[in-house]
């Protein structure tokens, strides 16, 4: 620098005229300089905040804050929980990080560079709220309210979501957590039983668990974990059907080391031994299902021995599986799964789960399916209205008839981004994403990049940069979970076997918000101000939306908080079976439909010669790529190792540790690379690697390209007929070491 | 000239460099205070600053004014960027890897102290501008020793950093010159005006 | 009495929370931990193909070897029984471990930060915490204390109070009664170096093939005293120097020459 002076000269000697400008209220007086402690004092003596719910997965633990200066020291489990209690697992814990994540959002940006890749300039809400609302406005007008499409997760993204839906009128929404996760689950259920079954197996005081793909463990849910927990130390067998060796294959007393895709022929087998060798539920049977004849018929040509082949397991096996079902039913828990969507078969997988579960007669008896009878809170959002089906995309006008008719609510993401693509039926060139991360959560990245280039807007609401937020023209700050009101959680006690309690605990903020972060409540009704939407708002705050809910359960915010965050009150016995609860082994909607009215077991396409089927699943400290930034989970597992098995990495001179980048059978290169595990405990025709990795933001400073994306390598898409959920595992790759592309030996 | 009045002119520039490192706007960013910023920059040689200021305020604007140039830039600089932004004006990024760190408990544990206490508007207690707010009250109170202390153990060890991001990737000659007015104002001197640690 | 910990791997389900609770609780940096848990497997065992977890932490050993190498001055230090209030007085140097409840801590205002005492530990418990550097070191020697400021205030372990499967229990070991004699009873082992005999007091207790897998995978040796004491020597070689420097107010100079000497020793 050019300036002449040192500091002490220029003090000494200038004429200042700089001018004095206010300063920011300070309180002062007078003390003196203590030497600080070095060792931490440990958040015990700190202040117990009480309110928190969890989010950073979607299970959703009741949380105390340890607060210390109004900066928030750590997270606890509120000890008066009687579902997850004290404690609380890695990213509950990490909350604390994602809280001040140096690099989430903080201000309205707006994008004055290009779409995918920005130039953000930091705007006032009011310009950005302006600017969103014009806009919205302008696509309405233009091409109606189904020109707008929303991707929407979590729990500040449902009133933004019913807004568009109901108020709006768009068909035109998808919820990850339906299309790419847990919906066909829920349908094949409903279209079984009814009932969506959420995961709602009486783990803690069964025989048998019975999981298939299920990894509880590298899946973690506290309550659940706990169920889990329980139930293995009150002897219960485990059986884990899974490629891989997962974390509760680990602890199984039988690993069925099945082939990918294979699972509906497994359990087929399963239920027609059953059958055949009269080991089902008789009074179950006849008196709680439906079609048991067309059923038994239907599936009677899958023997043990077939089974076995199209499995890859021995029949024996099959054999010792069923027979310890037989031997324990009904005290059964066949586990629904969460994350179902799988190879584009899975409403019918889902549906032999179901029906499995009503041979063996495991509905609503003691370590069975059983649905805890939690307490009753009205949700306050936006009205419903009809909006028709006229420009409902997965209503097929000239048949008159949905195309997939066990879609869960929402549009088919696919069916949503063909036609934002194509133009037809019609233009969609409005995009609201909020809180979904659509670039890593729908398979298939270039499609979406597709959908929003085409877009004449796109606003997103987040908390953090992810790769989907590059392609927003307004990026909105989103206040977290730990600094707003909003979702009450309900339920009862985590263990069926223990008295009988209710619990009701509304999330309440345990900081303030930092910086201009504002919540979904808020900016959707500014939102609504601006769209001639204002004399339909149904709330003025999460707040009052809060107390609102409260108050149909006879609580209220002050009540709750002087009840340390957590209302608990007398429950009910969950152990008695509806008098018109039914199993429909054989559905007559579905055989009408045109689908198979049993269920059915669909072949997937066979793995490519030199290739592997590409597998992923959850790692126990990270939920999906919404956490890859966060400092102590990122260190906790910084990439996510392919596992290879050993006899393969054998043939191909790969070694425990070394570096691979990995290509799919489209040509479609991870770009990243991430490190080899080589171990017995995998199939040898496919890999493994956690789910979530790989982000491609510069803006995550510490999450951006550690590891592998798998999502990347998804480009196969199988829509599931059924439901038209994103069947995400027919997907095949090679390994690419050191530049030379790796030929999977069969 | 006083003790008094030295620890008067510091006080001042130290709340003037806090004011230069607010998000730009119209507001406060008027013909006056660019005066007072050329006065400033006048009385300690800084011809060249001067000039590459005031070039860039007249030159083309790549946005709708001069103004907007500023405040993409330092959105890009201080909040948040493609690909990575600059410099968070935080002193526990850089110490802690995260906002509200140790380092932010430990900075207000030392305005506490002092005496002070943070005002329910402000920014975190380790933001770039309070640290200078509080610089400038320590010099109003005349309290060098605790100036002293609170440069060494709370300022420099980031702002060293920081200085540096914002000289080595600013698009804007505005804010690099800022940055190397707080680092001037800020090192530390021994008897004969020489600097102890050069960032 | 002897505090001891449990990790009970039929339990643990390897969800890393007990580390990430103790990251919080503690303030500890990033990149060190108190506490850790390792992923093994799968594997094959002589019992089976196994996969398991070594949730491990500092083992409170009975002679714990980081204690004896700890240079800084011995100064005279009464301990109380927080049960009996008995009093016991003993000289100890920044680290010892305590007469009545048998955890091993550390004194952070005398540790010199010379990393003897990391080097002294097998499992590598230990580590040399820079977020705790003043003018005298590089930063202050840090490890699990079994939670001891939370346990004397009747809390739990934060590790234990956060651990979602019930699987570390914390407790007396020379209490018949309690809960981790019981798992001792049963069979639960701490994982003793190669040809070591230092009573390690956190022990692990689990089936067959993934205690295999553990102790197969996870013993360690015993450490190579001849660079804990090196270090500790040059550290008691630089102190004069510090004292010196602290005199003539050259505090910053002390930490430079404390670098200097143990990159020489590197």
């Amino acid at each position: 620098m050019a300036f002449n002076l040192t500091r002490r000269k220029f003090l000494q000697t200038a004429s200042l005229a700089a001018a004095a400008v206010p300063l920011s209220k300070v309180v002062s007086a007078e003390t003196g300089i203590t030497k600080a402690p070095l060792d931490a004092m440990g958040t015990h003596g700190d202040q117990t905040v009480v309110g928190g719910i969890c989010e950073m997965c979607f299970w959703r633990c009741q949380l105390v804050g340890k607060v210390r200066d109004g900066r928030l020291m750590k997270l606890e489990g509120n000890p008066k929980s009687i579902d997850n209690g004290a404690a609380i697992c890695a990213r509950g814990n990490a909350g604390v990080k994602l809280l001040y994540d140096p690099d989430r959002l903080k201000y309205p940006l707006k994008n004055v560079g290009k779409r995918g890749a920005p130039t953000w300039k930091r705007i006032s809400w009011q310009e950005a709220l302006d600017t969103c609302g014009d806009k919205l406005n302008q696509v309405v007008d233009k091409y109606g309210a189904h020109g707008i499409s929303v991707f929407p997760h979590g729990a500040s993204a449902k009133y933004p979501m019913h807004y568009f839906e109901r108020t709006v009128g768009t068909h035109n929404v998808s919820e990850a957590s339906f299309f790419q996760c847990r919906g066909v689950r829920d349908t094949a259920y409903i279209a079984t039983t009814g009932k969506a079954p959420g995961e709602k197996v009486d783990m803690p005081n069964t025989k048998v668990m019975f999981f298939i793909g299920t990894h509880i463990g590298e899946n973690v849910h506290v309550s659940h974990v706990k169920q889990y927990i329980q139930g293995l130390q009150n002897g219960a067998k485990l059986i884990v059907a899974d490629p891989r060796f997962s974390a509760s294959a680990a602890k199984a007393d039988i690993w069925v080391q099945i082939k990918p895709g294979t699972d509906t022929a497994y359990m087929l087998a399963i239920m027609n031994y059953l059958v055949q060798n009269d080991k089902y539920d008789h009074d179950f049977i006849e008196n709680h299902s439906y079609g048991f004849e067309e059923f038994s018929e239907a599936i009677k040509e899958w023997t043990l021995e077939k089974a076995a082949a199209e499995c890859d397991i021995p029949a024996a096996q099959i054999k010792e599986v069923a027979d310890l079902l037989a031997a324990n039913a009904p005290n059964v828990a066949i586990h629904p799964g969460r994350h179902v969507t799988w190879h584009g078969n899975d409403f019918q997988r889902q549906r032999a789960l179901a029906c499995l579960t009503g041979l063996l007669g495991a509905y609503y008896v003691k370590g069975g399916w059983v649905p805890a009878k939690g307490p009753k809170v009205k949700g306050f959002s936006w009205k419903n209205h009809d909006h028709g089906t006229d420009y409902n995309l997965n209503y097929n006008q000239e048949e008159e008839a949905l195309r997939h008719p066990y879609a869960p609510p929402g549009t088919p993401s696919e069916l949503i981004r063909d036609c934002a693509i194509s133009g037809k039926p019609y233009p969609i060139k409005g995009c609201v994403v909020w809180g979904q991360n659509p670039m890593q959560t729908i398979p298939n990245q270039e499609k979406m990049k597709q959908v929003f280039m085409q877009m004449d807007f796109v606003m997103c609401v987040d908390i953090m940069p992810t790769d989907a937020t590059l392609w927003a023209d307004i990026l909105l700050p989103e206040a977290s979970y730990l600094e707003r009101y909003d979702y009450i959680k309900k339920g009862t006690q985590w263990n069926l076997a223990e008295t009988h309690q209710q619990y009701i605990a509304p999330r309440m903020p345990l900081v303030d918000p930092m910086f201009e972060r504002k919540d979904q409540v808020y900016i959707t009704n500014e939102l609504a101000k601006r769209m001639g939407h204002a004399s339909e708002i149904p709330v003025k705050s999460l707040e009052e939306m809060t107390e609102k809910s409260l108050a149909s359960a006879g609580l209220s915010i002050a009540q709750i908080k002087a009840e340390d965050g957590i209302h608990i009150q007398p429950g009910k016995d969950p152990y008695s079976m509806p008098e018109d609860f039914e199993v429909q082994l054989y559905n007559d909607d579905l055989a009408d439909a045109g689908f198979p009215g049993a269920p059915t077991y669909i072949a997937v396409p066979d793995v490519p010669k030199g290739f592997a089927r590409l597998l992923y699943g959850r790692a126990p400290v990270h939920t999906f790529n919404r956490s890859q930034n966060n400092v102590w989970l990122h260190n906790a597992m910084p990439v996510n190792p392919v596992w290879v098995n050993n006899e393969v990495a054998g043939k191909l001179g790969l070694m425990d540790g070394d570096t691979v980048s990995v290509v799919n059978s489209e040509g479609v290169a991870s770009g990243t690379t991430t490190t080899v595990k080589v171990t017995p405990g995998i199939r040898k025709d496919c890999v493994y690697m956690y789910h979530g990795y790989g982000s491609t933001n510069p803006a995550l400073s510490v999450g951006k390209d550690q590891g592998i994306d798998d999502q990347k390598l998804i480009t196969i898409l199988t829509a599931d007929p059924e439901s038209g959920c994103s069947g995400m595992r027919n997907n095949f790759v090679k390994l690419v070491k050191n530049g030379k592309v790796l030929d999977m030996p069969a | 000239m006083t003790t008094t009045d030295t620890s008067e002119n510091i006080s001042s520039v130290y709340r003037f460099l806090a004011q230069c490192m607010e998000y730009p706007d119209q507001s406060w960013m008027s013909d006056n205070f660019f005066l007072a910023l050329d006065n400033l920059l006048d009385n300690l040689g800084g011809q060249t600053e001067k000039e590459s200021i005031h070039k860039a305020l007249a030159g083309p604007s790549k946005y709708t004014d001069s103004i907007e140039d500023l405040q993409v830039e330092y959105t890009r600089l201080f909040i948040n960027a493609r690909p990575h932004v600059v410099a968070p004006p935080y002193g526990s990024v850089y110490i802690d890897k995260s906002l509200q760190g140790k380092f932010a408990g430990d900075t207000l544990a030392f305005y506490r102290e002092k005496g002070f206490a943070m005002d329910d508007s402000a920014d975190l207690p380790d933001h770039l501008i309070h640290e200078l707010e509080f610089l400038s009250l320590l010099a109003a109170d005349n309290d060098q020793e605790g100036e002293e202390l609170f440069l060494k153990k709370f300022f420099r060890p980031w702002f060293r950093q920081f200085h540096q991001r914002v000289v080595a990737e600013s698009q804007h000659p505005y804010f690099q010159v800022v940055s190397q007015l707080i680092d001037f104002f800020t090192k530390e001197e021994d008897n004969d005006g020489f600097q102890l640690n050069p960032a | 009495m002897q505090y001891g910990m449990i990790i009970d791997l039929e339990r643990c389900v390897g969800c890393h929370a007990c580390t990430i609770a103790c990251k919080a609780e503690w303030e500890v940096p990033v990149v060190n931990s108190r506490n850790w848990v390792n992923r093994l497997g799968p594997s094959m065992t002589p019992e089976g193909l196994a996969s398991t977890y070594y949730p491990g932490l500092c083992n409170h050993c009975e002679k714990p070897p980081c204690v004896d190498e700890c240079p800084a001055d011995p100064v005279d230090m009464t301990f109380t029984d927080a049960k009996s209030g008995a009093t016991k007085t003993m000289s100890v140097s920044a680290t010892w471990k305590d007469p009545f409840d048998g955890t091993v801590q550390i004194d952070k205002e005398r540790c010199l930060g010379c990393g003897a005492c990391a080097d002294a530990c097998p499992y590598g418990a230990r580590f040399v915490n820079p977020d705790l550097a003043d003018d005298n070191s590089m930063g202050k020697a840090d490890k699990c204390t079994y939670c001891k400021p939370r346990v004397d205030a009747g809390f739990e372990p934060a590790c234990v109070q956060t651990c979602i499967a019930g699987a570390r229990i914390f407790g007396d070991l020379d209490d018949p009664s309690s809960e981790v004699s019981k798992y001792v009873k049963n069979g639960a082992k701490g994982i003793e170096p190669t040809g070591g005999h230092l009573g390690p007091n956190s022990r692990y207790y689990g089936n067959k093939r993934d205690m295999s897998l553990l102790f197969s995978s996870s013993t360690p040796a015993l450490a190579d005293l001849g660079s804990a004491k090196r270090r500790a020597m040059l550290a008691t070689m630089v102190k004069p120097a510090m004292n010196k420097a602290r005199d003539i107010g050259l505090l910053g100079l002390a930490g430079t020459m404390l670098v200097k000497k143990m990159n020489e020793d590197e």
